[in-house]
């Protein structure tokens, strides 16, 4: 196991840390900009919206650390050792999964930073990033857990042209649904959404989502070692 | 193999860096107070300095880097990591809510409905998975170098007693903050070192255990962070009862919130002890 760690530190370090700097980059931003924004609710939104730019460069960032494993000799010669190809899934979500870590403590630490900086120059930041930044954390979680299968099912290239098929088809679906109502799904997604989605309820449905990104992300994991085998048949090289 | 004046060595080294580490807020407390800045950056460096003390004590002693227990071994030892959630979760309930009941107060638990406890367990199972990581500062120092020197030369018992001792005067320059800023006055303090000094121990004795079952650091770093967040959701579950403002316990149910860590390190401390009875001696 220790092996494969090794590997996928090798090849992947630069991305590891550029997690790092992606947390800074709400931070570099913010600073670069300070005269524009004048007021305190100004500064949250602009905020919020660098956090927000920070999590969709990670995001791409992580989704790079995929690339270049999806070669036939690769997966014959992983299948053969002891770990097995499950062993180099494991640890290929692992490391997807501190690498969201890492991003996400880099990107808490810099704002607690920046507000104690704020504070000292006489501003007053309203709100932590925090309410933000989780539920976007396991959004991420969420997108990763989608995006690891094809990537080993189709390979990275043709797996993402797959996962963008299946998911505008996703779209469609569901927006025919709502578009047409058929068997009442408009008034059914509305009702449950309302019910759900309440002031005394709001924190429970956040727990329960946040659960389900992990579960998620478990069961991709699951998928994956289902279809890697397959997906190594079909690679191209 | 390691000699002992080697473990003795490299344990002095180790213990010298984090003692200066813990000096290092009182050398800047006026930096602290003047400015936010100083002050987080101080204590960003503070809580790191277990795990910079284990770096720098292995790069002094040219120890190398070998069973830094960095690795999760997550897979065949799920339970230990669910036990890292739950465990201090339930303790830190344990700690306050039976005095509550005891003294017939049980309306100031109505905060502790269905519906707001499973959303306490849900955001704490969220946060552990995603934001314990920070808390590797403190356990890669203590159970990932210190638990591992101080065993050879102490046994179990005494990795407790004073691992659990200089772990819990580490924080020493938190718990005199208060002090220092003149906000709390010294019997307070002491109070509040003195509670820290019965407690440690118990929670030193079941990361130590954890640490030891998984060949891991990262349950620990669950459970402590478990530890530091169950702290705020219990107060918050109780901040919904109705609590009057000027109510207040016996001083004598003080004494019920250490009995919960009183148990947990007798227990586990038995537990380590039957486990290395297990283990054959090798001559």
């Amino acid at each position: 196991m220790t092996g494969l760690v090794y590997k996928e530190w090798k090849h992947n370090r630069f991305f590891i840390l550029l997690m790092i700097a992606c947390g800074l980059l709400p931070f570099i931003m913010i600073l670069y900009n300070r005269d524009i924004v004048t007021n305190t609710d100004e500064m949250y939104n602009f905020r919020i919206i660098c956090t927000v730019i920070a999590f969709l460069a990670a995001g791409g960032i992580q989704t790079m650390v995929l690339m270049g494993d999806d070669r036939k000799i690769w997966g014959y010669w992983i299948t053969a050792t002891p770990e097995g190809y499950r062993g180099f899934i494991r640890v290929k979500y692992e490391m997807v999964f501190a690498m969201i870590v890492l991003f996400i403590t880099s990107l808490q630490t810099f704002d607690r930073l920046f507000c104690a900086a704020a504070a000292d120059k006489g501003w007053e930041l309203t709100g932590s990033i925090s309410s933000v930044a989780v539920p976007l954390a396991f959004l991420q979680i969420i997108l990763r857990a989608t995006d690891i299968p094809f990537a080993l099912r189709y390979g990275n290239k043709k797996g993402g042209i797959t996962k963008l098929i299946y998911s505008i088809a996703f779209v469609i679906i569901i927006s025919v649904l709502i578009l047409t109502n058929a068997g009442n799904f408009s008034v059914i997604l509305y009702e449950s959404g309302e019910k759900l989605f309440t002031e005394d309820n709001i924190s429970l449905a956040l727990g329960i989502v946040c659960m389900i990104a992990l579960t998620a992300y478990y069961l991709s994991y699951r998928i994956s070692c289902r279809v890697y085998l397959k997906g190594v048949e079909q690679y191209d090289h | 193999m390691t000699t002992k004046k080697e473990n003795i060595k490299r344990l002095g080294i180790y213990l010298l860096i984090v003692a200066a580490s813990s000096a290092m807020p009182f050398v800047y407390f006026k930096l602290m107070n003047a400015s936010q800045t100083g002050f987080f950056i101080v204590a960003e460096l503070f809580c790191a300095a277990p795990a910079l003390a284990n770096l720098i004590t292995r790069k002094l002693t040219k120890e190398g880097f070998r069973n830094m227990k960095l690795h999760l071994h997550l897979t065949e030892n799920i339970r230990y990591y669910l036990l890292a959630f739950a465990l201090p979760l339930l303790c830190t309930a344990l700690m306050y809510i039976p005095a509550i009941i005891i003294c017939d107060h049980s309306e100031w638990l109505s905060g502790f409905t269905l519906n707001n406890v499973v959303t306490a367990v849900l955001m704490l199972a969220a946060q552990g998975a995603v934001m314990s990581a920070g808390l590797i500062g403190e356990e890669l120092g203590w159970r990932g170098y210190m638990n591992q020197k101080l065993e050879p030369l102490v046994g179990i018992i005494g990795t407790v007693l004073i691992g659990g001792a200089v772990w819990s005067l580490w924080h020493l320059p938190s718990d005199m903050q208060g002090y220092l800023a003149g906000r709390e006055t010294l019997s307070e303090t002491m109070k509040s070192v003195g509670g820290r000094l019965l407690i440690m121990p118990g929670y030193a004795a079941f990361y130590l255990w954890l640490t030891k079952k998984t060949d891991s650091v990262w349950p620990a770093v669950l459970a402590h962070a478990m530890g530091n967040a169950s702290q705020s959701a219990i107060a918050e579950l109780l901040g919904m009862g109705n609590i009057p403002e000027a109510a207040s316990l016996p001083s004598w149910t003080d004494v019920l919130e250490y009995v919960p860590m009183i148990i947990i390190a007798m227990f586990f401390v038995v537990l380590l002890l039957r486990e290395k009875k297990k283990i054959p001696q090798t001559a």
